[in-house]
């Protein structure tokens, strides 16, 4: 009764997935990043998963709400990366609702972190690596979080943004250049720059990286993008993002 | 004593009696199927009598507080382990009901040698339309009632507890605002504890927006809402 889920279901366990000698070629998905603006924070993706060469899906959600007040980002294996933003879902809402209190901010950083040190065998056996992003914030408190992890559940807090997948290499190199030299810099962006920016992002690091896709503005299809602001979560909608990609230069 | 079946049958009648003895005193709680949602209503000094189940369930109690807390965490760890091996929507108050809250009621009724659970409850599950709302009333025995009426109360005296739940009905009207429901659940509240009759009952005018010496704990499991939890904690400004 001390509202901790995964203890839970570690004592009511049920069947989970079981890799057999012959391994199929690998899902991952790529690529995704969050960057603080004026508003709060970004965190964006595109919506392509690969199997090697091969593209799976190009429809894929990669930016997942988890509570009013949190959201993840997950780039590599699809399989075991859903499965962690569901554990983190219900976990989170099962603590709000038996114990009467929304879980803090740290607590919710480390439950992601145990997840991963869980994973470790297969993150090992290399069947089911992933590299999440997680931002959050405290409810009531303005100021929100950008934390990125290493596969065996390290958290580190970004100070300004954080990226993560096979694209994530190009989009680190710009967000440092626009937050060291950038006018405005990203953090100092509205909700229509970081919007346009966020696809302008993800269209460099699809410029570089066969892995990185979904994103066509000349077709009309945009990144996913969530905005966590003190307001709660936003969910950009496409007609925001045309109206964004249109008043910047339009250009792709 | 219990390998006599008459020893067995007398503690059953004393246990019974115990626990009716322990709930006498207990303060009414209602639920109210409404266009808007599924509406809920006690008096308490906040959240000791109505809480928040899973996505469009919420449940009412009265009786022993560390009873009803037991009996929460119970059907809230039964709701959410659901809802993460199969789906939310595989949460079902009928199925909650049935394999979980009435089970572990009637389990802890009839180990006559262990402690009771001082608790009687109702819960409700918020559908997309009003007909498709499930409202039941469980005893302390386990003994589930469905409504059929989008009305249940639940208080420890059967016969009173019935009549406050005609006399409501009798009332309502389904257009009501929720000002109103709570206005008239608010008399039939202030007529259960202070022994009113309800045949003689009118609704005052104006009809009581708060109670003389409790505070009010309201919610609604919103039908309207948009995430996936609905129900969310009614203040003043939602009336």
């Amino acid at each position: 009764m001390n509202g901790d889920f995964l203890s839970l279901i570690s004592s009511n366990p049920f069947s989970g997935l079981t890799v057999g000698e012959k391994c199929p070629e690998l899902l991952e998905a790529t690529t995704v990043f969050a960057f603080h603006f004026s508003e709060g924070v970004v965190m964006a993706g595109d919506h392509r998963a690969t199997a090697g060469n091969v593209v799976f899906s190009d429809r894929t959600e990669k930016i997942i709400e988890l509570d009013n007040h949190s959201l993840i980002a997950i780039a590599g294996s699809p399989a075991v990366a859903f499965e962690m933003a569901r554990t983190l879902q219900t976990t989170f809402e099962f603590y709000r609702r038996s114990q009467l209190q929304v879980l803090s901010l740290a607590a919710k950083v480390r439950a992601l972190s145990r997840l991963l040190r869980e994973n470790l065998p297969a993150t090992l056996q290399g069947v089911g690596a992933v590299a999440p992003l997680f931002a959050g914030r405290e409810p009531g408190d303005g100021h929100p979080g950008i934390y990125y992890y290493d596969p065996l559940g390290a958290q580190f807090e970004a100070a300004g943004y954080a990226a993560s997948g096979s694209g994530s290499g190009s989009i680190r190199s710009v967000l440092h250049y626009l937050t060291k030299w950038g006018n405005p810099r990203p953090q100092q962006m509205d909700r229509g720059d970081a919007i346009n920016l966020s696809n302008r992002l993800l269209l460099t690091a699809a410029e570089f990286d066969t892995a990185t896709g979904g994103v066509d503005p000349s077709r009309g299809v945009f990144a996913t993008i969530r905005l966590l602001t003190r307001d709660g979560i936003q969910t950009v909608s496409e007609k925001e993002q045309i109206g964004a990609w249109r008043k910047g230069d339009g250009n792709d | 004593m219990i390998e006599e079946p008459y020893r067995w049958l007398e503690a059953v009648a004393n246990r019974r009696e115990y626990i009716e003895d322990q709930l006498r005193g207990a303060t009414p709680v209602f639920a109210f199927s409404r266009p808007e949602g599924v509406l809920l209503l006690g008096a308490g000094p906040g959240r000791t009598k109505i809480f928040e189940v899973y996505n469009r369930h919420g449940m009412a109690a009265l009786g022993n507080p560390v009873d009803i807390e037991k009996l929460r965490q119970a059907v809230i760890e039964t709701a959410h382990l659901e809802g993460f091996n199969r789906s939310p929507d595989d949460v079902t108050l009928r199925r909650l009901v049935g394999f979980s809250i009435s089970t572990a009621l009637k389990n802890a009724f009839e180990q006559i040698v262990a402690a009771p659970l001082i608790v009687e409850a109702l819960f409700a599950e918020c559908g997309g339309a009003r007909e498709d709302d499930v409202l039941v009333r469980v005893r302390y025995d386990g003994a589930p009632e469905y409504a059929s009426n989008g009305i249940v109360v639940a208080f420890p005296d059967r016969e009173r507890e019935r009549e406050a739940c005609e006399w409501l009905r009798a009332q309502l009207t389904g257009s009501d605002p929720l000002a109103r429901v709570r206005g008239l659940c608010l008399t039939a509240w202030s007529a259960l504890v202070g022994g009113t009759e309800f045949q003689d009952l009118k609704p005052p005018d104006p009809l009581p927006a708060a109670l003389d010496k409790h505070g009010i704990e309201s919610a609604l499991i919103d039908r309207s809402g948009t995430g996936p939890a609905q129900y969310r904690p009614l203040g003043e400004q939602d009336f």
